[in-house]
């Protein structure tokens, strides 16, 4: 495929992600879809369709918002409070807009589920990256004596995978000081 | 013209489960006169809009749906059990759908519309108030009850969003690994900030 085309491809990806994040997979007719992106309806029936554009966008949210998110998580130096910190990020990010619509992802396997084994890959690849992020950090607060049971390692992973579940839900109902308490109080279980 | 009260809830339980698999937003009003064989205009006239088609929805699965299951948390037995059961009791549910009604609109739709986040909001502290009764019938953590409610409601949005995708293996050990991390370990504060 000539470059220019590698392009604009990417940059409708870009762009239908934008449009997924908000309104889900289901919400989004190829109507729609082709009117958000500028595009012909046949060009989303023929070339590029929505489960093509959808798993695409995927892809590159996890690349754009949540790689480099983690990245610094892993690259941190203060245990918990580095953990803290990047959960208190996350809220400001969720309530700021940032991330405009909770985490994609996250509304993804609600909303899809297991429906088919390439989406199945992906969330492998996510939450692979979020547990051994989330081991990396474990490992320094371990060093750094602010956790009382390191055996524990694992069952503590295991449990703040289920943080960016919960707060996808209770930052739509509750205000940034409960939200950042609520933290708090999950990490006061790991420590 | 009104409906006698049972037909409206068969339409309303036909909305749920095309709501539960299309989402609000994937389905139009066509759909729904489709799915219920109810006009337009009936329909209107009944519920007012499509939205007050969902919040009656709402109103419904809990009252058809999660009833029962909020009972399992005032059963006789070991606490970590009874936790246990209600939460698997959506997961293993006999209905086509498996997980809460709730956390799937709400995802959807509680950030945009104002009713949706009310009627989540009150859901998920009524679920919090029944965590919090059957934590205080327990003499080793009634102090640390409502904390503890709080985090147990939290395992619930957990439980009923990331376990959707899980084998059944892992979901019981996520649930159990997290009630065990929230009740049984001794609480401690941390700092403030």
């Amino acid at each position: 495929m000539p470059q220019a085309l590698n392009d604009t491809y990417e940059e409708l990806v870009q762009r239908a992600q934008e449009l997924f994040w908000t309104k889900g997979y289901k919400g989004v007719t190829a109507r729609e879809l082709a009117d958000y992106l500028n595009v012909s309806q046949s060009t989303i029936y023929n070339k590029y369709t929505k489960d093509m554009l959808f798993m695409d966008s995927l892809d590159y949210y996890t690349r754009t918002y949540s790689d480099p998110f983690l990245k610094q998580l892993r690259e941190s130096t203060e245990g918990m409070e580095s953990l803290r910190e990047f959960f208190y990020k996350l809220i400001d990010a969720l309530l700021d807009k940032t991330f405009p619509k909770s985490c994609l992802m996250v509304n993804t396997v609600v909303e899809m589920q297991n429906e088919n084994k390439e989406i199945k890959v992906l969330y492998q690849r996510y939450f692979d990256t979020l547990v051994s992020s989330y081991k990396v950090v474990l490992d320094k607060a371990i060093g750094l004596q602010q956790i009382k049971y390191p055996e524990k390692k694992e069952a503590y992973a295991e449990f703040l995978l289920g943080v960016i579940f919960s707060l996808s839900i209770l930052y739509k109902i509750n205000g940034r000081s409960q939200l950042r308490t609520f933290i708090d109080e999950q990490l006061s279980f790991v420590v | 013209m009104r409906y006698k009260e049972y037909n409206v809830n068969s339409v309303l339980e036909k909305c749920i489960q095309l709501f539960w698999e299309n989402g609000f937003r994937g389905c139009s009003v066509n759909d729904i006169v489709k799915a219920t064989g109810v006009n337009r205009f009936s329909l209107y006239h009944e519920f007012e809009n499509k939205e007050g088609i969902l919040y009656n929805a709402l109103r419904l699965y809990k009252l058809r749906y999660c009833e029962d299951k909020f009972m399992l948390l005032k059963r006789e037995g070991p606490l970590e059990e009874a936790l246990k059961q209600f939460y698997l009791s959506f997961l293993n549910d006999e209905s086509p759908h498996q997980g809460c009604f709730f956390i799937l609109i709400g995802t959807e739709l509680a950030d945009e519309d104002p009713e949706i986040k009310k009627l989540v909001k009150n859901y998920l502290e009524e679920i919090e108030n029944l965590f919090a009764e059957r934590l205080l019938q327990e003499e080793r953590i009634m102090e640390n009850a409502k904390l503890y409610a709080r985090h147990l409601s939290g395992l619930f949005c957990t439980s009923m969003s990331f376990c959707l995708i899980q084998t059944e293996a892992q979901k019981q050990y996520h649930i159990a690994n997290g009630i065990d991390l929230i009740i049984n370990k001794k609480i401690v504060h941390a700092p403030s900030t």
